[in-house]
């Protein structure tokens, strides 16, 4: 018999997205290019039985046509049943830590999971790898991350994305897995880099938001952006991240595509803070969550006990817990 | 019988799956049996390494390691002990460069390649003397055990000294796992290192834990003492040089260190590399020898072979003072401060220091402390009684799985390298929570940062260069720092961070803990580390002061160090150049 090369390989594997938002659809839809079968797993069972029966996700992507290689289910031991070779984790950071606890006894320990959540845990700041190398009894771990709004790709335009990793095993199967015509896939090393790159864009999403809900012009925006980024180079670095990582698909490439999309949950955020609607009421009428909201405290909180100089995502912090106005943002950049 | 022999009894069923026909019978472990195929051994070694390094260009290959070994032999200053291997290594690198400069064609590069690799790998693996193995097995007709089981200590040792010693000694941890796992599998010990007697006392635990003999990465520095030599040379079954640091030499060690785990030879290595110099817990460990536990456990596993498991086991050991602290911290801070630093004297390797250090360890109330760890899988999961892998919440986790690629046990030398150094970590984080506390290092650390307190502006160099009235504190202004710490201290080790020695626990009363430390620190060396009297404290020796506060470093104690627990802290600096 032939050996297997790796290509074969995974376009005969099983492959598991977890998350049933506009992303987790979107990736579940580019994997079922490249595998054998996707599992997807949904939180609810309304949503399960509406997919399974639609092939569309109504909700969140209604433009998307899923192929009959992806099967969703609510049920965590479902997806498992018999093994998977890869996971992908599009869950929101809030339930990180909870669902792998659930996942744990359930995976064997040489499937490769790669996530995407661009958020962090409060409090104990840790990374989404992190958590769940702490939980899962699985050490290939990778993230992926880039500028990737989640309609545009479901329209097939062209886009990129970066999978980091510290094992070169996980990269390899992201870009088999995810590479199509449209859609490129890089790899790099820098997996702390990539995440923390991810999680203070977000940040610098609500700012962007709040300008465009002032009606700030293209000068101010490119002010936002660079000073922006050179707070989340100062922070990442502090934290252990790579500069060149933040010029990447990764840093600057997510920056520019939230930063002008209203497509970005944070950056509507910011929008209607501008328009001076409360946080409460603004997260209620999301409907999903903004990361950005939770990481901007977080952030904040640990940069100033590190004596980290952060004074755009301190007049976000402001604002969002509505001690500042949006007039603020503005004034915090030219003064 | 006695105890011990009959632990050693139960090791019969030793998994000795190739050489069967080689060994014949022998009951006395692994390492026992491995003496007596140590050729062929050796042989395989050389054709190993042979085999993976041919490919590479030899020309610049013993190239650079004619150049690094002229280098070192340079550097190398040949005692008495010590000539003989000095003068052939200088003809092989001498025959070795007449080589080189003829063309390949009139030279052959393998043939020299295979010539230098077969000269490590005796240097490695050979280190055995048929007189004194006549001597020993006549001296003790109940056994060949002498090779490295430490009960040779104890014969060469005064009989007082035993005695004494076994008092002296703390054994705490997990010492029963370790023993029932060397039956399991295979031990991997890896000790923190801070002084050569390290070696003697290791080698004498294993004795008390009645485990069966280890085989030993010594120091190769080790053997060019008379003193260390005479033990070594029983205690040691191989050898470490860490001023050789080229390709053939490393992967000949690396592969002798595989080939003896996988024969289910427990061994000894200290993965930091050299002893601590500058006082601290390794934070640095060197993982091309530690990536052999990874490697024998997949040998053996690719080729089939039953209980094949290497367990790594830590162990920290806590020593009130250091014989070499001097010339240790001395040689740190001329390497990290340059220009800097001024050299104050050079404190050399003597028979009559190492006598001193014993005779005053024995002479004095001091006591070692020595923290068995958990023990670890090759991927710095702890392990369980049965020597399962443990996973998060305490689930077992079949390991193997992480040696699956692509749906195969295969290897990947890409992932195995990112699972050593994902190992190296573990190991780090185990050896700062097993190390133990004692009232010297206590002492040390708040009288050096209640010091601080008092120059928060000045950097390391220009500390440690205080005048004899600077480095002084009335003792009524130090009580409170020291209570104050002593509270940090109970709670940063009731959250699991390190352990208290008992003294410490005992009684809550700081300033008998200030007098015991300052004694213990002062029973060894010349000069006064903590002096108190009069009412007040003070040091003679600054770099000896800082060298035991060191001991507590990475732990974001300093109340000047920018604690944080996000960036691993081992190892780091602040920003004027002291330990965190």
């Amino acid at each position: 018999m032939e050996k297997k090369t790796p290509k074969d390989f995974w376009n005969s594997s099983t492959v598991a997205v977890l998350g049933g938002g506009s992303w987790g659809t979107v990736v579940a839809h580019l994997l079922s290019r490249n595998s054998r079968s996707v599992r997807m797993w949904v939180r609810s069972e309304e949503d399960v039985r509406r997919f399974n029966s639609t092939r569309v996700n109504l909700k969140y992507v209604p433009g998307v046509q899923l192929d009959s290689k992806v099967y969703a289910t609510s049920s965590l031991a479902q997806v498992f049943n018999g093994g998977v070779q890869a996971i992908f984790w599009v869950l929101p950071s809030q339930s990180c830590r909870v669902i792998a606890k659930e996942v744990a006894p359930l995976v064997r320990g040489d499937e490769i999971l790669i996530h995407a959540t661009k958020g962090i845990e409060a409090v104990s700041m840790k990374r989404i790898s992190q958590i769940l190398s702490e939980e899962l009894p699985l050490r290939r771990l990778g993230v992926m991350s880039g500028p990737n709004l989640a309609h545009e790709i479901a329209q097939g335009e062209p886009a990129a994305t970066v999978v980091a990793s510290s094992f070169d095993e996980v990269c390899d199967a992201g870009q088999y897995l995810l590479q199509g015509s449209q859609f490129r896939v890089y790899r790099e090393k820098d997996l702390l880099g990539v995440e923390w790159a991810g999680v203070l864009k977000n940040i610098l999403a609500i700012a962007a938001g709040v300008l465009d809900g002032l009606k700030m012009g293209a000068n101010c925006r490119s002010m936002l952006i660079t000073l922006g980024l050179k707070e989340m180079v100062r922070f990442g670095v502090f934290m252990g991240a790579q500069e060149e990582t933040f010029l990447g698909l990764a840093g600057i490439g997510d920056v520019l595509a939230t930063c002008g999309s209203s497509e970005s949950r944070n950056y509507r955020v910011g929008f209607r803070l501008a328009q001076g609607d409360g946080i409460d009421q603004i997260l209620a009428g999301l409907g999903s969550t903004a990361e950005g909201v939770l990481t901007a405290q977080s952030v904040f909180r640990f940069a100033q006990e590190h004596g980290i100089s952060m004074p755009l995502t301190q007049s976000v912090c402001q604002l969002i817990q509505g001690e500042g106005s949006a007039q603020e943002i503005v004034q915090g950049l030219t003064r | 019988m006695t105890h011990q022999e009959s632990s050693q009894k139960s090791e019969t069923q030793s998994p000795f799956p190739e050489n069967q026909g080689v060994v014949g019978s022998s009951f006395l472990g692994p390492l026992c049996e491995f003496n007596e195929f140590r050729s062929k051994i050796l042989e395989d070694v050389s054709q190993e390494s042979y085999a993976q390094l041919v490919e590479q260009p030899l020309d610049i290959l013993l190239g650079e390691t004619l150049y690094s070994e002229k280098l070192r032999m340079k550097r190398f200053r040949a005692n008495w002990f010590t000539r003989k291997r000095h003068r052939a290594d200088q003809k092989l690198w001498g025959a070795a460069y007449s080589e080189l400069i003829k063309p390949a064609a009139e030279a052959d590069r393998k043939v020299l390649l295979q010539r230098v690799i077969h000269h490590y790998a005796d240097e490695i693996g050979g280190h055995f003397d048929p007189q004194v193995y006549k001597f020993a097995t006549h001296a003790a007709p109940w056994g060949m055990n002498w090779l490295l089981n430490a009960a040779s200590v104890q014969r060469f040792l005064p009989w007082g000294m035993t005695q004494s010693l076994n008092s002296r000694l703390s054994i705490l941890g997990e010492v029963s796992q370790l023993q029932s796992l060397s039956r399991k599998g295979t031990i991997l010990l890896v000790p923190t290192h801070q002084s050569n007697i390290d070696s003697i006392v290791i080698g004498y635990i294993i004795y008390l834990m009645s485990l069966p003999p280890f085989a030993y990465g010594a120091g190769l520095n080790l053997y060019s003492n008379p003193v260390l030599s005479y033990f070594m040379s029983r205690l040691g079954a191989y050898t470490v040089d860490r001023n050789k640091s080229n390709l053939i030499y490393k992967q000949t060690l690396k592969n002798y260190s595989t080939r003896i785990l996988r024969h289910g030879v427990h061994s000894i290595f200290f993965p930091g590399g050299g002893r601590s110099r500058s006082g601290a817990i390794e934070s640095r460990l060197k993982l091309g020898l530690l990536g052999t536990a990874l490697e024998a456990q997949q040998e053996n596993l690719h080729r089939g072979v039953e209980n094949s498991k290497v367990f790594i086991v830590p162990m920290v050991m806590s020593y009130h003072f250091v014989l070499e602290a001097s010339s240790l911290i001395e040689n740190y801070l001329a390497d990290l401060g340059k220009h800097r630093f001024l050299p104050m004297r050079d404190e050399s390797w003597q028979i009559r220091r190492v006598l001193g250090f014993f005779w005053k360890f024995f002479s004095s109330q001091s006591s070692l402390t020595i923290r068995v760890g958990r023990p670890l899988d090759v991927f710095g999961n702890f392990v369980d009684e049965e020597g399962e892998s443990v996973g998060p919440h305490g689930l077992r986790l079949d390991s193997t799985q992480w040696l699956r690629s692509l749906g195969e046990l295969t290897r990947d030398p890409q992932r195995d390298q990112e699972y050593v150094r994902e190992l190296g970590e573990r190991l780090t984080d185990r050896f700062y929570q097993d190390n133990t506390v004692l009232t010297s290092h206590l002492v040390a650390f708040a009288f050096f940062e209640a010091l601080r307190m008092k120059y928060p502006d000045y950097d390391l160099f220009r500390f440690l260069r205080l005048s004899p009235g600077q480095r002084t504190l009335q003792l009524a202004d130090f009580w409170p720092t020291a209570e104050q710490f002593y509270k940090t201290l109970v709670e940063k080790s009731k959250a699991g961070r390190f352990y208290l020695s008992e003294e410490l626990l005992r009684g809550n009363d700081p300033r008998k803990w200030v007098l015991e430390g300052a004694q213990q620190l002062g029973v060894f060396h010349d000069a006064q580390v903590v002096k108190i009297s009069d009412g007040v404290i003070s040091t003679d020796d600054m770099s000896l002061l800082y060298y035991y506060r060191n001991r507590l470093s990475g732990y974001g104690l300093s109340r000047l160090a920018q604690e944080n627990v996000l960036r691993s802290g081992y190892g780091k600096k602040d920003s004027q150049g002291f330990l965190e």
